[in-house]
């Protein structure tokens, strides 16, 4: 019945083995490990550009692995970060010209980096067709997002609404922390102006957006 | 005119109706699928196997030699099957590596070739053909009908499978995208282009099985640093250094996922 001191030890340290490579590496050691290799996988490019590949807090806690849930805290930080970021354009009119931003909403062009050089462009496209449905008669749109075919339609074009819709398109992720939708006014890809004529786009009564 | 107008608005709900028959049965690409399946049957890529055949037997370079002993994991000049393994472990530069990253090595040290020149030209354009993509193309193509194997046995090898799914999730830059952004849900399409659910086992193999591919919009073959290379730019990233860590670690991580994928190479791509 005595099963030897040997035998136990044996079992004891394959056990812990084991354990020990299920969990090898740990996340905090990954983590480490990954940025370390971001750092060195850009080499000969600039500092200015380099550091786009450096996260920002929300970013972190906006790259859960796996579909992993945010915690509340991590969510209400995310918000608040992403409040505090919305500029408003100096003219302080949040609902541009929807034909400028009919021609925006389209473009996919910007800020893409070749040669260690940004792209030159006249201006940066607002990317939304790339993952939304806007005017019924395109059909060469994305669905990571919503459609947003009959936005103002639905809404209305009251203050609220534009501010709102500004809001959301210069920092997504004060309303929906960690969507997929870029912060495009937060990250720079859009000026506040640019903005603008998005949200007319979009509410303008107007616009092909909400056209019957 | 009020029949004209009435006639026209006719046409274009009947048109209407038909687009929106075509999005609810989700698939708009019908039309480009019969191309696709045209270039399959016809893969000009095969081009590229032959042309990297060529150079992998010749004599090159400053030191005059073919790459007849580069090893790809199975032993010096082994082919068969040996891209099913990688990126794997490598004793002799005490890294993972992928394939692209063994071809450099061995072109550098075995044929005296400039690393710096070899990077210079590793993607192929308009004016000048990539002895890399072909290659690649070539050694790849040598393990055709095989599985793909990747294993995570050296440690090396399980903390860069880990430091490739951390880096998938990652989300970064200008657009806050990370790979995930694009390819971690199900049905999803940038613009018409599907894009493949690679948190899905089986379409993951199914990307894994064919690349490098000839891809038609570039009209010449890529290899998976380049397709990285590629996502990296639309990300608003910097340029993704050739066989830097964040590629090594990704393929680790995408080749992985897509273990048990019968590799077809080259695939035929957008």
């Amino acid at each position: 019945m005595n099963i030897p001191t040997a035998v136990w030890a044996a079992l004891g340290a394959a056990l812990l083995i084991a354990a020990g490579c299920a969990s090898f590496p740990d996340a905090q050691s990954t983590r480490d490990l990954g940025e370390k290799m971001v750092t060195a996988s850009y080499p000969g490019m600039p500092e200015l550009l380099t550091r786009r590949a450096v996260q920002d807090r929300a970013q972190q806690i906006c790259s859960k692995i796996g579909g992993a849930k945010l915690t509340q805290e991590e969510a209400a930080e995310v918000v608040r970060l992403s409040r505090e970021s919305i500029q408003y354009p100096a003219s302080a009119k949040l609902a541009g010209d929807w034909k400028e931003g009919a021609r925006l909403a389209y473009a996919g062009q910007g800020g893409r980096i070749v040669g260690g050089k940004v792209e030159s462009v006249k201006e940066n496209g607002a990317l939304c067709s790339n993952c939304h449905a806007l005017d019924p008669g395109e059909v060469n749109v994305g669905n990571i997002g919503p459609s947003l075919t009959g936005y103002g339609a639905q809404r209305g074009s009251s203050d609220a609404i534009v501010k709102l819709t500004y809001e959301r398109i210069y920092n997504a992720w004060a309303y929906s922390p960690c969507s997929n939708m870029p912060r495009l006014g937060a990250g720079g890809h859009l000026t506040p102006e640019q903005i603008t004529h998005v949200v007319a786009y979009l509410t303008d009564p107007q616009s092909p957006v909400n056209r019957k | 005119m009020q029949m004209t107008r009435g006639g026209m608005a006719a046409i274009l709900l009947a048109c209407s109706i038909a687009w929106g028959v075509a999005l609810a049965q989700g698939k708009p690409e019908d039309g480009l699928a019969v191309g696709r399946q045209m270039l399959a049957e016809d893969n000009p890529g095969e081009l590229w196997v032959l042309r990297g055949e060529t150079l992998f037997r010749e004599k090159r370079g400053p030191k005059n030699a073919s790459l007849e002993q580069c090893d790809f994991g199975m032993g010096p000049g082994k082919l068969e099957g040996a891209f099913t393994r990688l990126p794997r472990y490598f004793a002799d530069s005490g890294k993972v590596e992928d394939l692209e990253s063994r071809l450099l090595k061995c072109m550098v040290e075995q044929q005296g070739m400039d690393r710096g020149a070899i990077i210079q030209t590793r993607f192929s354009n308009l004016d000048r053909a990539s002895d890399m993509e072909a290659l690649a193309t070539y050694v790849a193509s040598r393990s055709n009908g095989m599985r793909m194997n990747v294993r995570l046995d050296h440690p090396l090898e399980r903390e860069t499978y880990k430091a490739g799914e951390y880096l998938f999730h990652r989300r970064t830059g200008p657009t806050d995208f990370g790979c995930v952004s694009c390819h971690g849900d199900e049905g999803k399409r940038i613009r018409l282009q599907d894009l493949p659910n690679m948190t899905d086992r089986k379409q993951m193999q199914s990307v894994i099985a064919g690349w490098p591919a000839y891809r038609g919009t570039h009209s010449t073959v890529r290899t998976m640093q380049h397709r990285l290379y590629d996502c990296n730019w639309q990300m608003r990233l910097p340029d993704l250094g050739f066989t830097s860590d964040v590629s090594i670690a990704l393929t680790s991580y995408l080749n992985y996922q897509g273990n048990g994928a019968a590799i077809q190479v080259p695939g035929v791509r957008r």
